[in-house]
């Protein structure tokens, strides 16, 4: 293992900053950026009517007036596979962030008291780990429908158990900090502790996590869409994927899959570099300057 | 001994819990009595036999004796008890051995986990066989000549392998060899080993390339390090070959993250088997569970949710005595 050069922390911490996230971390920005926008400006963009057919005609390869083709009905697959990113990124979005909100919580509430809460707390995440957690999406979703609310409070509630871990681990690690005693010390309330000094210092792991999240849950939804158990209304990636895949179609036209793949691989990928970089860099220990 | 024991307690407290939660779920979200008799289920059968309601269905025909049949349901599958009483008659009947009827076809549960587990393991066993093989030669291929222009080609490839879900990866592999090339059967056959063999190639395949990209992963940094240990330079300096070194002195050391992850994987892996399977049209356990979670056939979802909670604590078991074998360090602290 090469050491790093020793550099007075505050110098490094500027020269790494601009070394550290790189060119690929704006490139990956960039990507879901465009895409966020995309999703949200579906209705306003001059692309056809997603659910419209005979836009082009019956299975149209890719080409200047369907740019990612059509589907066996000659709807137009471009402006489905962007119509199709609204769902897959609001389920993402809001189940890591129902996550984070009950986990994370959780995690800080069983990390900061330990003692009885800590053990029921512990023990009901353990066993939510214990369980597959698609088995566990497929039974909720099987049982409470196939709605929009339903699918991302599902997945959230999967997100739930590692979160609390990850947060209970961090929360332990801080609460045995010198500025927690001082604090204490202090005279400061138990909540005052945790929203002023804990929060802050538990968000920060959290954040990449909210990226990485939202890959997995993003995946997670198309796992669900396979298993028939996607949002009944709509369409998001996962859907097309499963639309575009019998055999039939494959034969016939396999861009009605390939491009919506494509759109999930990218951006999957996109969410997981950009949290792996900003993981890297709000890593304090790996600068030099943490807490050993 | 004690640590078995702690391991065993532990099983059953997952077991219990998973189950409990299953069983409330299904029970006060779904309707079980529906797949036993039909859509009469729903109806309110006291207020038919007062006479308030005559006709239910909306279509005529539903008398009387509809309701005869529902009562009579309710009693064979004790769903007119209350809950906790139900859920500790189901325990007591495991505790036996019997998994209970399935709603569906009246098999009993044992039968068709007989049926559908045999497939999943082989499939989720060959999906290991092929990751193994494939992620440990490349990564000792990587470590080997670190940083250079292989070893980075690699590690773009395995995170590109790991931005792509399991289900697009089946579908672009049923697309290139069921459907263009025409090499694999479209769906799954089952005359012989042989040929159950052939048709989970590219569902173990499937499962396996994101798992061997993860196991490589971790195996590369792993032998990256051990590599640069003391050990490891006193092996060269007494002149031994690089391949000796690499495979008898700094491999074995350097499995413990790659093991760590094999059973923490294990519920990703049981997950990505049930999708897969759904993909490539395979009966196995997780087609079982999500034909019978959709119909609210709870039994099955019982038993299929016992199997794989056990599976699971049990390979996590596996898991901590490989530890020992790995790393003697282990053995002597515990």
């Amino acid at each position: 293992m090469d050491t790093p050069p020793q550099v007075d922390p505050a110098e490094q911490f500027g020269v790494v900053v601009a070394r550290r996230l790189g060119f690929g971390f704006w490139i990956a920005a960039a990507w879901i950026i465009i895409i966020v926008a995309a999703a949200a400006l579906a209705p306003w963009l001059p692309i056809a009517d997603p659910n419209e057919t005979g836009v082009g005609g019956r299975m149209d390869g890719p080409g200047w007036s369907n740019w990612f083709g059509t589907d066996n009905n000659g709807r137009d697959m471009f402006a489905r596979t962007i119509w199709g990113a609204r769902v897959s990124l609001i389920v993402g979005f809001f189940s890591v962030l129902l996550g984070i909100c009950v986990g994370g919580t959780l995690g800080m509430i069983a990390g900061y008291f330990r003692g009885i809460v800590d053990r029921i707390i512990s023990f009901s995440v353990f066993v939510l780990l214990a369980y597959p957690g698609l088995v566990l999406a497929l039974l909720i979703v099987g049982l409470a429908g196939q709605t929009l609310p339903i699918v991302a409070m599902t997945l959230g509630i999967v997100a739930i158990a590692p979160i609390a871990r990850l947060s209970r681990a961090t929360t332990l690690a801080y609460s045995e900090r010198e500025f927690v005693a001082a604090a204490r010390v202090l005279g400061a309330t138990d909540r005052r502790i945790m929203v002023r000094e804990l929060l802050p210092n538990v968000l920060i792991p959290m954040g990449a996590l909210t990226l990485l999240g939202m890959a997995i849950t993003i995946v997670a939804e198309g796992g669900l869409a396979f298993l028939g158990l996607s949002v009944e209304e709509g369409f998001s990636w996962g859907k097309m994927i499963v639309l575009g895949s019998s055999p039939r179609t494959l034969r016939e036209g396999p861009w009605v899959a390939m491009f919506p793949i494509g759109a999930m691989f990218v951006t999957v990928l996109a969410l997981n570099f950009a949290g792996d970089r900003l993981r890297e860099y709000f890593d304090v220990r790996e600068l030099g300057i943490g807490a050993a | 001994m004690i640590v078995l024991a702690r391991r065993l307690a532990q099983l059953v407290a997952v077991v219990l819990a998973v189950t409990f939660l299953a069983f409330t779920a299904m029970n006060t979200l779904g309707d079980p009595l529906f797949n036993v008799v039909g859509f009469v289920a729903a109806v309110d059968c006291d207020a038919v036999e007062a006479g308030e309601i005559e006709d239910i269905s909306g279509q005529g025909g539903t008398t009387l004796g509809d309701c005869a049949v529902v009562a009579e349901a309710r009693e064979e599958f004790h769903l007119n008890e209350p809950l906790p009483i139900r859920y500790g008659r189901w325990v007591g009947d495991l505790i036996r051995g019997d998994f209970g009827t399935s709603f569906k076809n009246r098999m009993p549960v044992s039968t068709v986990l007989a049926d559908r587990l045999p497939k999943s393991l082989l499939l989720m066993g060959m999906a290991e066989v092929f990751a193994v093989a494939l992620s440990v030669p490349w990564a000792i291929a990587a470590a080997y000549r670190a940083n250079r222009a292989m070893d980075r080609a690699s590690t773009i490839g395995a995170f590109g392998m790991l931005a792509l879900p399991n289900f697009a990866l089946g579908v672009i592999l049923f697309y290139f060899f069921v459907v263009k090339w025409q090499i694999f059967p479209s769906r799954f056959e089952d005359d012989n080993l042989a040929l159950r063999l052939k048709s989970l190639v590219l569902p173990a395949l499937t499962l396996g390339m994101p798992l061997a990209a993860t196991y490589f992963r971790l195996l590369r940094t792993d032998l990256i390090t051990t590599l640069q240990e003391d050990f490891v330079v006193m092996a060269k300096a007494k002149g031994l070959s690089n391949r000796w070194i690499m495979f008898r002195h700094a491999l074995r050391p350097s499995l413990f993250s790659m093991v760590t992850v094999f059973g923490l994987n294990t519920a990703a892996l049981i997950g990505g088997a049930l999708i897969v399977e759904q993909v490539f049209s395979i009966p196995g356990l997780g087609r079982a569970l999500v034909e019978a979670s959709i119909r609210d056939d709870y039994p099955v979802v019982l038993g299929a949710t016992v199997v794989i909670a056990t599976g699971f604590v049990i390979i996590n078991f596996a898991v901590d005595l490989a530890y020992s074998y790995l790393d003697p360090r282990v053995r002597r602290e515990s």
